[in-house]
């Protein structure tokens, strides 16, 4: 009696020519792996990430409705601000090295100063209660949406909790280390 | 569908690139050069083992240059804890600046046999002097490059071994003390002396042994391996 004949799908031989392909593989990542862990950025000595107590020009409590405070990011240790939200140029995570904090109708809010559309530091512009950002005209309204393009996004907002006194504030953000 | 073997995708990529420019001809000449039994020595791999070391040598070089600062001003100057960074903080860090610092130990080791090799089968004779001066020369880029090495990660032990070595080049007759300066950049050993080591020993010297090894292989090429004594 005849035997059924057996499919025959992989060869000893591509079988082995595999073995032997993925033995080189296997070889080239054990040699370049550790060159790519070594290329991996470590961070400065130094480098944390937590709130960043900043003093304010005004104290929130005298912050009239309608008008906002610059601040900046300390730059001794030198630090940066870490967004909550983002869109269009900004995004959660992103670093910003100065907000405002600004009072309207009653309500307090920390905003990044970056533009969303590219990033430029917005101003306030106290007569037409808006921010306005000095390089391709984008307006936002005192809450942070848009109120002229070509910023698509609203404002970036900052994660803060009051500090010690009205004058100062705990935003989220990150000491650098360099 | 059946499974092809790695070959067959190997034969399709080469031919692929073959067709668009002849490197099959190029790397044949390269490769299948036929070598005599004589050389078939292992005291005859010595050149290619100082070859593979030069070339991790220029690899992981690049890649601490990548974290080392070259700059020696100021106490705790950047240079040496930028060797702190790279040992203690950046991964695997110790490794590639280990490789690079036993590579180089090796090397010189390696170079000094290779040498000795090449003295002992009398491979220095006609037509091959050239040879041996090329080697002579990139024996001097390789001290060269210990030297200048040692003096950047800019410890106390890099400094007064640099300060022996810039000595006894200053003892040179007539010309002692304008090495001295040449060297130092200087009237002391300092941040200028740091700056032209670290020129020295990772734009000029090598460039300079990259193009002499170059020169090497095809002299070798156009000679053939020489036969022993």
């Amino acid at each position: 009696m005849a035997e059924a004949p057996v499919a025959k799908r992989i060869s000893r031989r591509t079988f082995l020519g595999w073995w032997i392909a993925s033995l080189m593989t296997a070889t080239v990542v054990t040699a370049v792996l550790p060159i790519l862990v070594f290329l991996w950025p470590a961070p400065p000595k130094g480098q944390r990430k937590g709130p960043l107590t900043v003093t304010l020009d005004t104290p929130i409590d005298q912050l009239l409705d309608g008008d906002a405070v610059k601040f900046n990011a300390p730059t001794s240790p030198n630090s940066a601000f870490v967004m909550a939200d983002g869109g269009g140029d900004n995004a959660a995570g992103d670093l910003a090295f100065g907000g405002f904090v600004v009072k309207n109708q009653g309500k307090v809010n920390v905003f990044a100063i970056n533009c969303s559309h590219l990033g430029c530091s917005i101003a306030l512009n106290k007569s037409a209660k808006s921010f306005d950002c000095p390089c391709h005209g984008s307006r936002f309204h005192l809450d942070g949406t848009v109120l002229h393009g070509p910023a698509a996004a609203p404002l970036s907002h900052l994660t803060w909790t009051q500090g010690s006194d009205a004058s100062t504030i705990q935003v989220d953000g990150i000491v650098l280390g360099f | 569908m059946a499974i092809p073997h790695p070959r067959d995708i190997q034969v399709a990529v080469v031919d692929w690139l073959d067709e668009r420019y002849p490197f099959k001809k190029a790397v044949d000449e390269a490769l299948y050069q036929r070598v005599p039994n004589f050389a078939n020595a292992f005291y005859y791999c010595f050149g290619g083992m100082v070859f593979i070391l030069v070339v991790f040598q220029l690899l992981t070089g690049i890649l601490l240059s990548l974290y080392y600062i070259p700059d020696a001003s100021g106490s705790p100057a950047p240079a040496y804890t930028s060797v702190l960074f790279i040992q203690n903080d950046v991964y695997l860090g110790w490794l590639i600046r280990g490789v690079h610092f036993w590579g180089a130990n090796i090397l010189i080791v390696m170079v000094v046999i290779h040498m000795a090799r090449v003295y002992w089968t009398g491979s220095y004779r006609a037509p091959r002097e050239l040879n041996w001066m090329v080697g002579v020369i990139m024996l001097l880029c390789i001290i060269f490059l210990s030297l200048t090495g040692y003096l950047l990660p800019w410890d106390t032990k890099a400094y007064f071994a640099t300060e022996v070595t810039i000595k006894i080049g200053g003892s040179a007759p007539l010309l002692g003390g304008v090495i001295t300066q040449v060297l130092q950049g200087g009237p002391v050993v300092g941040p200028p002396t740091l700056q032209r080591f670290f020129t020295i020993h990772v734009f000029v010297l090598p460039a300079l042994i990259t193009l002499l090894m170059y020169v090497h292989f095809r002299f070798i090429r156009a000679h053939g391996i020489s036969e022993p004594m």
